[in-house]
């Protein structure tokens, strides 16, 4: 399991080269684009072609068409804008919530559309740079449908205990050399006993950017791309589930079929 | 003119007999008609305060906008709410539902009848075999969340299930 967790021999043919890419493109929202990429770590010679490939999909705001995944509707049948009760909600969900229905907070899906849509956005570039993507839960509800999505689209999944130093110590834990994740999706940003999950905090020590389901209990700080919604249902979990791994299915294809025309 | 509106604010916070919202409206028409006769409109000049302030929202609402371009007719979060049978419930102490069961564990039938948690029930001792995973049940609701403020906690403890009783089984569903 642990040696599942990170990397396998064929996957680190992936390159440095890109991983460095993709660290030179956190933090940017896609408004920025034109400004991103040329990365100043790499050595290589970048062909014409190459520099296509990763830096036109930058300068679309909606390059994989992944708002036409889900709507509004889609979100509601799923129970995604149920919260907690208004006893258990985190002081700065406030924002992200519609409002309290007899003690019952209900959260705003106009607000979770868009940023659903931007962590689904990132997401897909990530996929498509040849990053890797970790999905966490501590949800033993869900353990296995996390697992079976981060198998099924060919990534990571960590949904067992969070060793102490597994990002931090990742040297020493594993071996030196040993390549992180890219992207970090926290399926639920809670552990059994409804603290913040460890991952989040040491994910921004290390520089790793993160998308987080994020319910009424939860707190968004130091998540990236927060996406308020439900984490509780099975139809939201199968719902969110199915979006991230038809957003790096459609990335990945993307980007494969993008090398086959580039050595046409 | 400004006479007239000093009498009519007068009279409508002494007598509660004309709406607000009338005696403005009226103030409003009488000052548009007065206006179209008189002197004509300055030239474009920038705008500031709040006019800037509403062009520079509209924009950011545009924004919020972009991704409802699809040519179907998409109802509003706030119009599928207020339909919802959620809503429409009202509380739902001892109001009765329809669940199916996803689960079982020995004699624990775990029921999931739409809200955001599902409850545990025992299984009863009358047509006990005929509850399996799939079956449509009866019951009444009793909480949708168990939640409880404990003393020194500074948020509520959550159990992570609803809380209902079971009547039984759908009728109609039933074979005799």
């Amino acid at each position: 399991m642990a040696a599942g967790v990170l990397t396998r021999v064929k996957q680190a043919l992936r390159g440095p080269r890109l991983a460095a890419a993709v660290f030179s493109c956190h933090g940017q929202t896609l408004s920025s684009a034109a400004a991103a990429v040329h990365s100043p770590a790499a050595p290589t010679i970048e062909t014409d072609a190459t520099d296509k490939i990763l830096n036109f999909p930058l300068t679309q705001p909606d390059y994989f068409r992944l708002s036409e995944l889900f709507s509004i509707k889609d979100l509601f049948d799923a129970r995604v804008h149920l919260g907690h009760k208004k006893g258990c909600r985190h002081a700065l969900m406030e924002p992200y919530l519609f409002g309290c229905r007899l003690d019952m907070d209900i959260i705003d899906l106009e607000q979770t559309v868009d940023h659903l849509q931007q962590a689904l956005n990132f997401t897909a570039h990530v996929a498509f740079r040849g990053g890797v993507v970790l999905f966490v839960s501590r949800r033993r509800q869900f353990a296995h449908l996390v697992e079976t999505t981060a198998r099924d689209c060919g990534e990571y999944a960590h949904t067992r205990y969070w060793k102490g130093g597994l990002l931090t110590n990742a040297p020493v834990q594993y071996s030196p050399g040993v390549r992180l994740p890219d992207l970090i999706v926290f399926l639920s940003t809670l552990n059994n006993v409804f603290q913040e999950h460890v991952g989040i905090r040491d994910a921004a020590k290390m520089n790793i950017p993160t998308v987080g389901i994020v319910d009424s209990n939860c707190n968004p700080s130091l998540i990236t791309y927060p996406v308020p919604g439900n984490d509780d249902t099975p139809a939201a979990m199968e719902m969110y589930c199915r979006l991230f791994k038809m957003t790096i299915k459609r990335a990945k294809d993307k980007r494969r079929q993008m090398e086959l025309l580039k050595g046409i | 003119m400004a006479s007239l509106c000093k009498v009519m604010l007068n009279v409508s916070s002494r007598s509660s007999l004309l709406p607000k919202q009338c005696v403005f409206a009226t103030v409003r028409s009488l000052y548009s008609s007065d206006a179209s006769g008189g002197d004509d409109k300055p030239p474009e000049r920038p705008k500031s305060g709040f006019a800037a302030a509403y062009n520079l929202h509209s924009d950011l609402q545009h924004i919020g906008e972009r991704r409802m371009m699809s040519p179907k007719e998409e109802k509003s979060f706030q119009a599928l709410l207020r339909q919802s049978a959620l809503l429409q419930m009202g509380p739902a102490k001892d109001k009765i539902a329809i669940g199916k069961i996803f689960h079982i564990v020995n004699d624990d039938l775990y029921v999931d009848f739409g809200g955001k948690f599902h409850c545990v029930c025992k299984r009863p001792a009358v047509d006990g075999e005929k509850y399996q995973r799939g079956i449509r049940v009866r019951l009444r609701l009793e909480d949708l969340e168990l939640t409880s403020r404990f003393l020194g906690a500074t948020t509520d403890t959550t159990l992570l299930e609803a809380e209902g009783t079971l009547l039984g089984l759908l009728e109609g569903k039933t074979k005799e």
